[in-house]
């Protein structure tokens, strides 16, 4: 195989681009007078500057975590800018900035709900969030009028402050680790997003995360809330310019599922990954979690990573409720040098939960793939179940893929299944391919979309077509 | 080689290395009433080299079994297979910890592990982590472990075939051990009662 | 019988597989509307032949030659000897889970009619055609739906090969013991489907044991392989004989 492949292309990075605009800064580096400052920014409640304060003090107190299988570089959390936004046009206030406008077109984000109802962009809303601030967030009215909060986490603060400081840090605690304590110091922006009770969203929401200015770190924070029967799929999309330094981020996503309540929570991550080299490319280091608070909740989670020099993500679910249940559906591509150490937990505490993981690693050139998960059955979880399959495929001799899975079981009522594999594409299929027609890397793109389909196959349409032309595109020059 | 411990009787080699063409058949037995903390890892430096691997505990009241293996692959073309059942009774707790490692370069090796437990009551505790660290691209390595319970349609069945209860429970996990039993002489079977 | 001109023309041709000698020099020559079948015991090195003609990796051509329309063979990656016309129906059709047929095939008439320079087809006109060459070889529409061979029975898996070849329109189609495992009716639809194909521009090599594919597609010439070598060709009458007698009688 390594003969027939030797064909290298290295594409670009095309969401790598720089949008020239001018920007706000707080001073670079972290401490108490910086949290306060960017609070003042925000012109947050007392509370609230307290709580990360509070944050603040437990994370000088913490370490990084090391038991990842990670060579993380060493992060100079004084060489970070924690706050960047591009600033307003004191003129005119609430219009968005043309050159952003311009940004988010050529990301293929719709900010207008004209071209959406026109039906020249699928119907979903979108909260963009650039740097440290929210844009815009479109179909706020449409979505009002079934009573469903949907805006950046700034106005939350603002307009919904019982709702958010009810739900706050309900699952994701200050102190949870080191990476968790440090985006509830300083978060900027994100997304709030809430479905009352019984309200089905009528569309899909989203939120688009675009790093741009160099130097800093983004911390959003985004919370979504679904009250007791309703149902909302939300989908969460990022990229970021090329450069040669690594840039941070640092986010917390918190979901919280009542009884009845369905939510399904969608990535395709596509940060900047580095160059072939190795040379910059994004630190994601994000802690996501949700729980299902009561009977018969349901959260899901898929996610496709492309992106990012390093990657340390586990979404995980707290399953309270009894028969509440979740999934965890996810691919993982890693290609030069990126390490990705990524999994879920499933935490069993109510009869009858179920949970599914379906993982998919597939790692090329020099890259590390590693799934970790821990799936634990308390003593009270009667009936419970999970069932695990965690496949990994190694393209080329250099990479290296691993699997890292905890089972506990405290409950003679729970069954808890876990089954891994690991394999390289077949020969055989490439030559089957190659037989027919299909030039290798293309051959290599279709196999591995086809080992990742049963995860793709569950994100939104469109969300499914651009992640399948991601997979291809980011194996380029993976084989040779 | 063919090689019988029993916890308890015999020594059980804390490492064992496997060179060109070498293979080991080893069968571990942890007794009821043994508390086990078994620490073994085996190195496989040549090719051709086997290792095949099977283990069997039954712990119950107080007894802890506490299992580490770690199987290297540091040559390619060879092969490990490792093979673990136990069911944990009364307050027993379990623990197993499997890490397969395949060194960059060791092509063409298959490395397999799967280790199933049942829980037959309330206060026992299983963790199991098995684990894959892999730098090698053509292999075949998998791993599998599962945590249940006697499946309550099997025993029904059985007793309406007219098995007595006690019988048709001890039928199941015997049926369940199997895989590891069925490498042993039947005296061992006594080691395991239930 | 008028002389076409010669499509493919094999000289000396030695392969091995891991180092063994398998091929001992093959010489073969089939010119255009040539329908040819290569008999011969398990073992003789037919499926070698067609594994060294479509450039599967792991055989090795230690010495001869084959050229192709006039072009050299062998100098060809396995991508550019389809793209040349080359098909094989695959002796064990190979499992692509989560790919569907029609996607599969996309991929590869796209990249087919990119190496001839020709414009792509729109989806409308690939399904079109999907449609035409299923109707051809009498199959029910899921099975362009369905994942690449995966749960395919072994007579659709077959069929399936076919299937392909009728979407690819192949100038040379080996067909390597496309008749295991296929009960009589399917060998029937799978042997009208090859025939329907069959143009005086194009020919074929029927790889098989045995005689009852040929009752289906009559060939025009018939070789015995044994041990690595063609030690008789003949007509038709051949495959008659081996088929009575066997394999045993029959040296060079």
């Amino acid at each position: 195989m390594d003969e027939a492949l030797k064909e290298i292309t290295s594409k670009q990075y095309k969401e790598g681009f720089v949008t020239d605009v001018e920007q706000e800064y707080v001073p670079k580096g972290l401490s108490e007078q910086i949290i306060r400052q960017i609070s003042a920014i925000k012109q947050e409640p007392e509370w609230l500057l307290e709580f990360r304060l509070d944050a603040f003090r437990k994370w000088q107190k913490m370490t990084p975590p090391t038991w990842g299988h990670l060579d993380l570089p060493e992060i100079d959390f004084q060489d970070i800018i924690y706050y960047a936004a591009p600033k307003k046009d004191s003129e005119r206030p609430k219009e968005i900035d043309p050159a952003l406008q311009e940004t988010f077109d050529k990301l293929g984000i719709p900010l207008s709900e004209r071209e959406v109802l026109a039906g020249v962009k699928s119907k979903v809303a979108v909260d963009a969030v650039f740097d440290s601030v929210s844009v815009t967030t479109t179909f706020r009215k449409v979505l009002a009028e079934k009573g469903i909060i949907f805006c950046s986490f700034s106005e939350a603060v603002r307009e919904h402050p019982d709702l958010v400081r009810k739900y706050l840090a309900t699952v994701v605690p200050s102190g949870d680790n080191f990476y968790a304590a440090l985006n509830s110091a300083v978060f900027s922006d994100g997304s709030f997003c809430y479905i009352p009770k019984g309200v089905k969203c009528p569309m899909d929401l989203s939120s688009y995360f675009r790093i741009n200015a160099s130097g800093t770190g983004q911390f959003e924070r985004t919370l979504i809330v679904a009250d007791e029967g309703s149902q909302v799929s939300y989908m969460e999309g990022c990229t970021a310019p090329m450069r040669d330094e690594h840039q941070l981020h640092a986010a917390v996503v918190e979901i919280i599922v009542e009884a009845g309540a369905d939510v399904r929570y969608s990535t395709v991550q596509n940060w900047y990954p580095g160059d072939e080299n190795g040379r910059g490319g994004i630190l994601n280091l994000v802690t996501k979690r949700g729980i299902c608070r009561g009977e018969g909740a349901h959260l899901s989670w898929t996610q496709v990573e492309t992106g990012s020099a390093i990657t340390w993500k586990y979404p995980s679910t707290i399953l309270k409720g009894d028969n509440s249940s979740s999934e965890f559906y996810s691919v993982a591509l890693t290609n030069n040098y990126q390490q990705a150490d990524t999994g879920t937990k499933m935490i069993h505490l109510g009869r009858g939960t179920k949970s599914r993981i379906v993982s998919k690693g597939i790692s090329a050139g020099h890259s590390q793939n590693s799934y970790r998960g821990l799936v634990r059955m308390n003593s009270g979880a009667a009936g419970a179940r999970n069932y695990s399959q965690c496949d990994s495929l190694l393209i080329g001799s250099l990479c290296g893929a691993h699997t890292f899975p905890v089972i506990q079981n405290a409950c003679p009522g729970a069954i808890v299944e876990h089954e891994a594999t690991t394999s390289k594409i077949s020969e055989d299929q490439l030559f089957y391919c190659n037989q027919r027609g299909i030039a290798p890397e293309e051959a290599v793109g279709l196999i591995v979309n086809g080992y990742a389909k049963e995860v793709l196959s569950r994100l939104p349409m469109e969300f499914a077509v651009e992640a399948q032309k991601l997979l291809s595109v980011s194996l380029e020059g993976s084989i040779g | 080689m063919d090689r019988l411990v029993v916890i308890g009787r015999d020594e059980l080699p804390r490492k064992v290395v496997l060179g060109a063409g070498e293979s080991l058949r080893l069968t571990v037995v942890v007794p009821q009433g043994v508390s086990a903390d078994i620490d073994f890892t085996a190195e496989l430096t040549g090719p051709g080299a086997d290792l095949d691997l099977a283990g069997v505990f039954v712990p119950a009241g107080s007894d802890t079994v506490r299992i580490r293996t770690l199987v290297r692959h540091l040559s390619g073309s060879c092969r490990s297979n490792q093979l673990f059942r136990g069911v944990a009774d009364g307050q027993s707790q379990v623990s197993f910890n499997g890490l397969i490692y395949v060194q960059r370069d060791a092509q063409k090796t298959e490395a397999y592990q799967s280790c199933n437990t049942l829980l037959l009551n309330e206060g026992a505790r299983v963790e199991t982590d098995p684990q894959l660290e892999i730098y090698a691209d053509d292999v075949v390595c998998s791993h599998g472990a599962a945590i249940g319970y006697l499946s309550e349609d099997e025993l029904f069945y059985m007793r309406s075939r007219g098995i007595p209860f006690e019988q048709a429970r001890r039928l199941q996990i015997l049926s369940f051990l199997s895989p590891v039993l069925s490498r042993l002489p039947e005296e061992y079977y006594s080691l395991i009662a239930f | 019988m008028i002389m076409n001109e010669v499509l493919l023309d094999i000289k000396g041709l030695h392969a091995s597989v891991e180092g063994k000698e398998i091929l001992h020099g093959v010489d073969l020559q089939i010119r255009r509307g040539e329908v040819h079948a290569v008999m011969g015991p398990n073992g003789a090195g037919k499926s070698t032949l067609s594994a060294v003609l479509t450039g599967r990796p792991g055989y090795e051509v230690t010495a001869g030659s084959v050229r192709f329309a006039g072009a050299d063979l062998l100098a060809m990656s396995p991508e550019e000897r389809s793209w040349a016309g080359l098909f094989l129906s695959f002796q064990y059709p190979i499992e692509i889970p989560g790919v569907s047929m029609t996607n599969f095939l996309k991929a590869a008439v796209s990249a087919r009619r990119k190496a001839a320079g020709l414009p792509d087809l729109s989806a409308g006109e690939f399904l079109s055609l999907v449609k035409q060459k299923m109707a051809l070889l009498k199959m029910k529409p899921e099975f362009a739906k369905r994942e690449v061979n995966v749960g395919f029975s072994g007579g659709e898996k077959k069929r399936g090969e076919i299937f392909q070849m009728a979407m690819l329109e192949p100038v040379l189609s080996i067909l390597d013991e496309t008749d295991s495992g296929l009960d009589v009716d399917a060998l029937k639809i799978v042997a009208d489907g090859v025939n329907s194909l069959k143009t005086p521009q194009t020919s074929s090599i029927i790889i098989t044991h045995y005689h009852k594919l040929l009752e289906y597609i009559v060939p025009d010439v018939v070789h015995v392989l044994k041990d690595g070598v063609i030690v008789k060709t003949g007509g038709k009458e051949l495959a008659d004989r081996i088929e009575a007698e066997g394999f045993e009688g029959i040296d060079g």
